[in-house]
């Protein structure tokens, strides 16, 4: 017991100490991305290694990340000196007014070639920098070999429609007894960006304006008919590689980072391609994840270094090679990338490059109510797919919540909408 | 044997299963390749055993310091609930005194503030009095989480233990401090043991606090629900093996108390 209390004592002791002693010089990296161990600690030993500024990479969930910078920009004591988060997760930063505007250094960066709408989504409809694009990702489709078989008569797998890929699980149902496409529609999954940068700009052309055009009943009479052939357990799926792995799945679509384990583990069994297209083209959605300073960041000049670092096209290709996102720089890309990267990188390319492509962009001027956004299209998926309620008056239903939402932000159109004055009128 | 006794056995044998079942499933996907964990139909047995999915969990920045630091947080949330909470449920067992009865429900209302609303606020107080990313800010919230079970589980102890016995202390010339000391202390000493336990869990497995409240200095838990929500399930496995050993190690410690805890409530 004595010895017990002893090293109770001693343990307290170094607690104590650890805790005063872990304020180093180094800048800290605060990341709402690239949390999955083994990403975080490439980023660590391959990535930041040769950083020219020592830094400390932390991860955290995106909640928790715009939690603690309102928290330390309250308190008026900043420890975290650079901020990586996706675009849409550093919005409700810039509306409380966290960040510091980083217009000298995109000045300073111009000879990144960066792509040039992602600069502009950075500035969030306005005229000042927030934030330097760091890396961007998108959605895509994977597929087992052994389905390939069942392709409908004709069907290009680059060129797929939205009724091959019906017809696809029709066929390997029939063969297999199985349904086996399969969509990330579990509470962790991605499925509301299927429905906002997929299905409704490939159907409608559009996602705010034409929410409950005729074209929309169409898409989700289409999209019910999909859902038939689709693996019933998708309501819980949030990662389509386990499935994809597990073999329940074997036509599925999710985003890149959430696809790579697949191609990654067993680069032989699986094949990667574009989403399909509906009537009105290939609609699909990159995702950017960008590059923020604090307002009040402990060591800006650090910050700003590392950003430089972070951007230039050899450490872009760095951290496709090592974690899969895709350069936000334009920059020749090498041929001896690893399998997977490369496999999911050909599907990218041709998904981009699609005669038909309509690239979609992540909802734009919602702010912290992009929640809500979401929850819009996954509650009428709920409705009309899995209840089987009547299509028509649901979308009628669903508009005015659209319509409030839409008018309360006064958020203006954003692509593939056609631009707007004011907040984005909905038909 | 009876029917009893075999009935008897079978629901040891099911409660026994109820609890080691899944953590033996942890320990050989933790251990096993790679694949294995996706591969269908899964083998009840372990296969290939390899240490790579756990050596590179181990290895992995954070994972060894939050392991320490969550051993030192639950140190600390343990002695600091134990250190206020048996003098509080001393009081409340031996003192009539006013307002005794709302007290001891005032105690549980720490419990009904859910922690996420309070995250912001916390989070800037704590930086303002530095407290922010220090194992004793997040250590004393824990303590406060675990405050109200330590004050209930010792006051019914205490009440259990006969004030006769101390009050013969007494007349053999113990001063108030001393009969504590020699004569309650030790009969106290189970309950207090499984009061430490709680106090140990309670910090152990929370990690909103931890989290928020920590940047550089995580816990276990807190660095776990920051980096394997998105992980492959295979280190899934093996953070969860991670989190059940020393948790274990710790009741298997002390669980020579415990038992002694049901020898006095089978009294």
């Amino acid at each position: 017991m004595r010895s017990a209390r002893g090293l109770v004592g001693v343990l307290l002791l170094a607690g104590l100490t650890v805790a005063t002693a872990a304020t180093g010089a180094e800048t800290v990296f605060l990341s709402s991305q690239l949390r999955p161990i083994e990403e975080a600690e490439k980023v660590r030993q391959v990535l930041l290694r040769d950083a020219p500024v020592e830094a400390n990479f932390i991860t955290d969930e995106p909640p928790m990340v715009v939690n603690r910078m309102l928290a330390e920009a309250r308190a008026g004591d900043v420890s975290v000196g650079l901020i990586g988060a996706l675009h849409g997760e550093l919005q409700p930063l810039v509306e409380a007014d966290v960040l510091q505007p980083v217009d000298d250094l995109m000045a300073r960066l111009q000879d990144r070639d960066f792509v040039e709408s992602f600069v502009e989504l950075a500035k969030y409809g306005g005229d000042t920098q927030y934030f330097i694009p760091w890396m961007q990702a998108t959605y895509i489709m994977a597929a087992h070999r052994q389905a390939l078989e069942y392709l409908p008569e004709g069907a290009d797998l680059n060129a797929l429609t939205y009724d091959q890929l019906r017809q696809w699980g029709a066929n390997i149902q029939q063969a297999t007894g199985d349904r086996r496409l399969g969509f990330p529609a579990g509470p962790q999954g991605l499925m509301h960006r299927f429905f906002q940068g997929y299905l409704y700009p490939s159907f409608t052309g559009g996602v705010v304006t034409r929410f409950r055009s005729d074209d929309a009943v169409a898409m989700w009479e289409a999209f019910a008919d999909i859902w038939e052939v689709t693996n019933p357990r998708s309501t819980s799926y949030a990662f389509m590689q386990e499935p994809l792995l597990a073999g329940e799945v074997w036509v599925a679509f999710d985003h890149t980072a959430r696809l790579m384990d697949a191609f990654r583990q067993r680069p032989d069994d699986f094949v990667a391609f574009p989403a399909p297209a509906g009537p009105q083209g290939r609609g699909f959605m990159p995702v950017l994840a960008g590059l923020a300073i604090p307002a009040g960041s402990p060591d800006p000049d650090a910050a700003a270094q590392l950003i430089d670092y972070l951007t230039r096209p050899e450490v872009q290709v760095n951290l496709l090679r090592e974690v899969a996102f895709y350069p936000v720089v334009d920059t020749e890309l090498p041929t001896d990338l690893p399998q997977g990267i490369q496999i999911a990188g050909e599907a990218i390319a041709a998904q981009t490059a699609a005669p038909d492509a309509l690239p979609s962009l992540l909802p734009v001027g919602l702010g912290e109510r992009e929640g809500e956004f979401s929850k819009l299209f996954t509650d009428t998926f709920q409705l009309i797919v899995l209840r089987g309620a009547d299509v028509r008056e649901t979308l009628d239903r669903q508009v005015e919540v659209l319509r409030r939402l839409i008018e309360e932000t006064g958020a203006p159109c954003w692509p593939p909408d056609q631009p707007s004055d004011g907040a984005c009128p909905v038909d | 044997m009876t029917i009893q006794r075999w009935l008897i056995l079978a629901a040891v044998l099911v409660l026994c299963l109820w609890v080691l079942l899944p953590i033996y499933l942890i320990v050989v996907s933790a251990f096993g390749p790679r694949d294995a964990v996706f591969a269908w139909p899964k083998s009840f047995w372990p296969v290939d055993f390899t240490t790579e999915t756990v050596a590179f969990f181990f290895g992995a920045q954070g994972v060894l310091s939050g392991l320490l630091n969550s051993i030192l947080v639950a140190l600390m949330t343990m002695v600091m609930a134990i250190a206020l909470g048996a003098p509080a449920g001393y009081a409340l067992a031996r003192f009539a005194f006013p307002g005794k009865n709302v007290y001891r429900l005032l105690v549980l209302m720490t419990r009904a503030f859910p922690i996420p609303v309070l995250a912001v606020p916390l989070t800037v107080r704590f930086i303002e009095f530095g407290l922010y990313d220090t194992l004793l800010g997040v250590a004393l919230v824990h303590t406060a989480l675990a405050l109200p079970f330590a004050v209930l589980i010792t006051s019914s102890l205490f009440l259990g233990i006969p004030r006769e016995l101390e009050e013969a202390a007494w007349t053999l010339g113990c001063t108030r401090l001393q009969a504590f000391r020699r004569v309650v202390m030790p009969l106290a000493m189970p309950g207090l043991a499984a009061t430490a336990i709680f106090a140990f869990i309670v910090s152990w497995n929370e990690v909103f606090a931890a989290t928020i409240l920590s940047l550089e200095n995580r816990t276990l838990t807190a660095f776990l629900i920051s980096v394997l929500g998105e992980s492959p399930l295979y280190f899934k496995f093996a953070g969860g093996f991670f989190l059940i050993v020393p948790a274990l190690v710790f009741i298997f410690a002390i669980r020579k108390y415990l038992f002694s805890l049901w020898g006095i409530a089978s009294r």
